[in-house]
């Protein structure tokens, strides 16, 4: 749901009120250790949107986003080693930089087509940046590239709710408050309608994309610095990418909450299984039911069930459950 | 006597102007050589058989489909060739056979979004004031997709509307629904003529030609045949019968 | 010289054998306009059937081929109105919908052989493991070389159902345009269910295959949805003539790579390749109909 109910709208910002007194005070209500997974959490919330910006507002499934998360995680780490040694915040805009460069560079001759061929290009994109960097010196290969540490959870926690933030306000400003919005969601319906309607929509799309492209890159520079420790799979591995996909959809595509909601969850629910049963690879297997399960019964995810559209979300989901569907192909 | 036959095209001096135009899909001729003029401020009909080479002509001059030839001029710019959205941003606006609505977003978003690339100020008023003209103020803030097919026709034409073009083409704007929201359409066109803009309409209905277009231009084959008044065309009994398939 | 034409024909018995099921592929987009992420699932599934079945009941893995056909067969035809049902619904994008579903359905393959298997590989055993075949100057695996055999039958009698009989034409029509063929009454929701069974089944057949030439592990999957995804750019999606250039060239792609600059860039050699196609000619180099 794109517009504001016509009720008040006094509890929701009460409540958004409350939630950001809550995270501004976190550090002094929780020890290290939970301010990590609240880190964590910050940072997924904000990924996840980075990723809903193409995919919910704009209709464009994104399989390789880690490629930019991992090209903001890269060019940190190699700018704040020697030989280079630059301070953290001036390598934070060269990485934005170098990932707005290559969405360009993908965005401009893929988005022209269909859906189908942009995801797999940047599907592909991500995974010749694994092969790339688990094969060059500079990158420090598959064993990876270390960064000068710097032990201040505080400092990462606040980073990443700024990050968090900032992303969640350009969000909302840009795509629920502008005639910008307006043009991405109708290139999104219909594009030859948007097309009629004056809307550069070759255009409007690759500024999307590099949006999304850029917001992802500076959560991979602060993740980096955080952990200290970054190598190809850990920050271009297409578990990432797939996490994003599963928290947006089950927090609900296109909704300016539903990536928050899914991801913290989602973040929530991994570290809960990880501190019971360890790394496993059943935790995989739970992404893809999730997925598949969001897909069948809640194609308008959580957020979906809050907006109105409920009572339609479960007829929807009632009428799939006994095959009834309209026939005919829509575009 | 129609109120439409009364009035002659005003002005005369023409807002559209089609030479030569050529468009073939493989080997089929959609277009073969169209040549027209729409004059300014006049509601011009494009009537013919399925398959003439009417939407195909749309398609052409929206810059939906590039032309193998030929000249299109619009308002002082030759457009052939010009993508679609740098034609709408001339000031041409259109509507498709079947509604083309932002079918997620609400029936004032659908507006906006339609004013999004041009004159964004006053763009809220002017869309309640689209709305107050197409009677679909009890469904602003529902999804376009959740329109009966009667209001899906009347937003698809508040769209072209709210784009403040000089020149709107309509795609069969009015087939298929109920007549209330057909008078509804009726009006709202008439109105904005008086407002100075020009029309060129698609259109099956000879009972909407002959109440609303001040000339008809009647198309073959991806050719135009001839052009007239309402009753010029009806005299011309080999018309009727060859290309409407209905004898007077 | 010798090196270079065993290479050359060590690539086309591969390439043959992903011909089959990147065809497979491309008629499923064809019918159901979804591109199935989970195509490299049942490649790896078909491969450990042939595994559990020779290493269970001790009979040839070969004899795995078609049951594999129909165990995912059977599978497929019970997925497929699912996928046909949110490809089709109401939802809000139900072409983003499908594909997501395709992804979850992957994610959830890999995850439950990780969780049941483990990240141990498994080799399809046959009676003709092993062996190889001496050609004048060039020697091939045996296994690859009935591989190619299996794979040319399937191939071929895919090709005889499509063009030879009247459920096939049925398909190509729903292929080339999907409303003329609901109009000529065919039932495309049925049609769906079929076609995604046989593609299954079709590329189980081939994971027995390629368990018996390689082996199978559950993270070797996205491996194969990477070909069919490559046959698919280079075809052009949906495209059945080009697929089956397309896969021969990725087999020799594959093959040259690996042997003269080392196994570990072949993947970077694939993924770069696709990702030039795609800036170069998004809509497929190879592009022709059915």
């Amino acid at each position: 749901m794109t517009t504001q109910p016509v009720k008040s709208r006094l509890p929701g910002l009460l409540l958004l009120a409350a939630v950001l007194v809550l995270l501004a005070l976190m550090p002094l209500m929780v020890n290290n250790y939970w301010l990590r997974i609240a880190t964590g959490a910050l940072m997924w919330a904000g990924l996840a949107c980075s990723w809903n910006i193409l995919g919910g507002y704009a209709g464009y499934i994104n399989f390789g986003h880690s490629a930019f998360f991992g090209l903001g995680a890269y060019v940190t780490a190699f700018l704040m080693n020697d030989p280079f040694g630059l301070p953290f915040l001036v390598t934070v805009p060269a990485g934005m930089l170098v990932t707005a460069v290559f969405a360009v560079i993908i965005g401009a001759p893929t988005l022209r087509l269909r859906g189908a061929y942009f995801a797999i290009a940047t599907w592909a994109f991500a995974e010749v940046l694994i092969q790339f960097a688990s094969a060059m010196d500079f990158t420090g290969g598959i064993g990876g590239i270390g960064l000068p540490p710097y032990l201040n959870e505080r400092f990462f926690y606040f980073a990443m709710l700024g990050a968090a933030a900032l992303t969640y306000l350009l969000t909302w400003l840009l795509f629920e408050r502008s005639r910008f919005g307006l043009k991405v969601k109708a290139l999104r319906d219909h594009e030859p309608a948007a097309e009629a309607m004056g809307i550069n929509t070759a255009l409007v799309k690759l500024q999307t994309f590099v949006l999304s492209a850029v917001t992802a890159s500076v959560f991979g520079a602060i993740f980096a610095y955080w952990v200290t420790f970054i190598n190809p799979k850990s920050v271009f591995g297409g578990d990432i990418t797939d996490q994003m996909v599963v928290m947006v959809l089950l927090g609900g595509l296109g909704s300016l909450w539903g990536p928050a909601i899914g991801g913290v969850a989602l973040f929530v629910v991994n570290r809960l299984m990880w501190m019971y049963w360890g790394d496993t690879a059943f935790y995989i297997a739970l992404l893809g039911a999730a997925i598949v399960l969001v897909v069948l019964f809640l194609p308008n995810g959580i957020a979906g069930l809050f907006s109105g559209r409920r009572s339609n979300a479960l007829e929807k989901a009632a009428g799939k459950l006994v095959g009834r569907v309209d026939e005919g192909e829509r575009p | 006597m129609s109120p439409a036959a009364q009035t002659p095209a005003a002005g005369g001096e023409p807002i559209l102007v089609v030479r030569d135009l050529y468009k073939h899909f493989g080997g089929i001729k959609a277009t073969n050589g169209v040549t027209l003029e729409v004059r300014r401020q006049e509601i011009a009909g494009l009537i013919g058989p399925n398959g003439s080479g009417k939407s195909t002509l749309f398609s052409l001059v929206a810059g939906t489909v590039a032309p193998d030839s030929g000249q299109i001029r619009f308002d002082g710019h030759e457009i052939a060739g010009k993508s679609a959205h740098a034609v709408a941003r001339l000031g041409l606006a259109r509507t498709f056979q079947i509604p083309a609505l932002f079918e997620n977003m609400t029936v004032t978003e659908n507006l906006l979004a339609a004013a999004a690339e041009g004159r964004w100020q006053g763009a809220r008023e002017r869309a309640a004031e689209t709305l107050a003209l197409l009677r679909l103020e009890h469904v602003a803030e529902n999804r376009a997709s959740d329109l009966s097919g009667g209001q899906q026709k009347l937003l698809e034409f508040g769209r072209a509307v709210m784009r403040q073009a000089s020149l709107v083409l309509l795609d069969e704007v009015t087939a298929g629904v109920h007549p209330n929201i057909r008078k509804i359409i009726l009006e709202a066109i008439t109105r904005l003529r008086e407002r100075g803009i020009t029309f060129l309409i698609i259109e099956h209905d000879m009972e909407m030609v002959r109440s609303v277009c001040d000339r008809i231009i009647v198309m073959d084959s991806g050719r135009v045949v001839t052009s007239g008044t309402f009753s010029e065309i009806v005299r011309n009994s080999e018309v009727m019968q060859t290309y409407l398939g209905r004898p007077q | 010289m010798d090196l270079f034409l065993q290479t050359l024909l060590n690539g086309l018995l591969i390439g043959g054998v992903i011909a089959t099921f990147t065809i497979a592929f491309q008629l499923t987009f064809g019918v159901l306009h979804v591109i199935d992420f989970a195509v490299g699932g049942w490649v790896v599934l078909g491969g450990y059937l042939g595994y559990y079945m020779a290493a269970g009941l001790g009979v040839d893995g070969f004899l795995a081929i078609p049951a594999a056909f129909f165990l995912f067969g059977a599978i497929g035809y019970l997925i497929g109105p699912i996928l046909y049902n949110v490809r089709n619904s109401r939802t809000a994008r139900p072409e983003l919908m499908a594909l997501a579903l395709t992804f979850g359905l992957f994610t959830l393959l890999r995850g439950g052989m990780l969780t049941a298997w483990g990240f141990n590989t498994r080799n399809v055993p046959t009676a003709l493991s092993g062996e190889s075949l001496a050609l004048g100057p060039v020697t091939v695996p045996m296994i690859r070389v009935a591989a190619a055999v299996f794979a040319i039958v399937i191939a071929g009698g895919l090709f005889l159902f499509l063009y030879r009989t009247r459920y096939g034409l049925a398909i190509r029509a729903t292929a080339e345009n999907r409303q003329n063929a609901a109009l000529m009454g065919v039932n495309i929701r049925r049609l769906s269910a079929n076609v995604y069974g046989l593609y299954a089944g079709i590329t189980a057949m081939a994971g027995v295959l390629m368990g018996a030439v390689y082996s199978v592990n559950p993270e070797i999957g996205l491996r194969y949805t990477l070909f069919a995804f490559f046959v698919a750019v280079l075809a052009g999606l949906g495209s059945v003539g080009g697929a089956l250039v397309a896969a021969l060239l990725l087999g020799v792609i594959e093959a040259y790579v690996s042997t003269y600059v080392g196994s570990s860039y072949s993947l970077l050699a694939i993924f770069a390749t696709l990702f030039l196609v795609l800036l170069i000619s998004p809509k497929g180099i190879l592009r022709r109909g059915l």
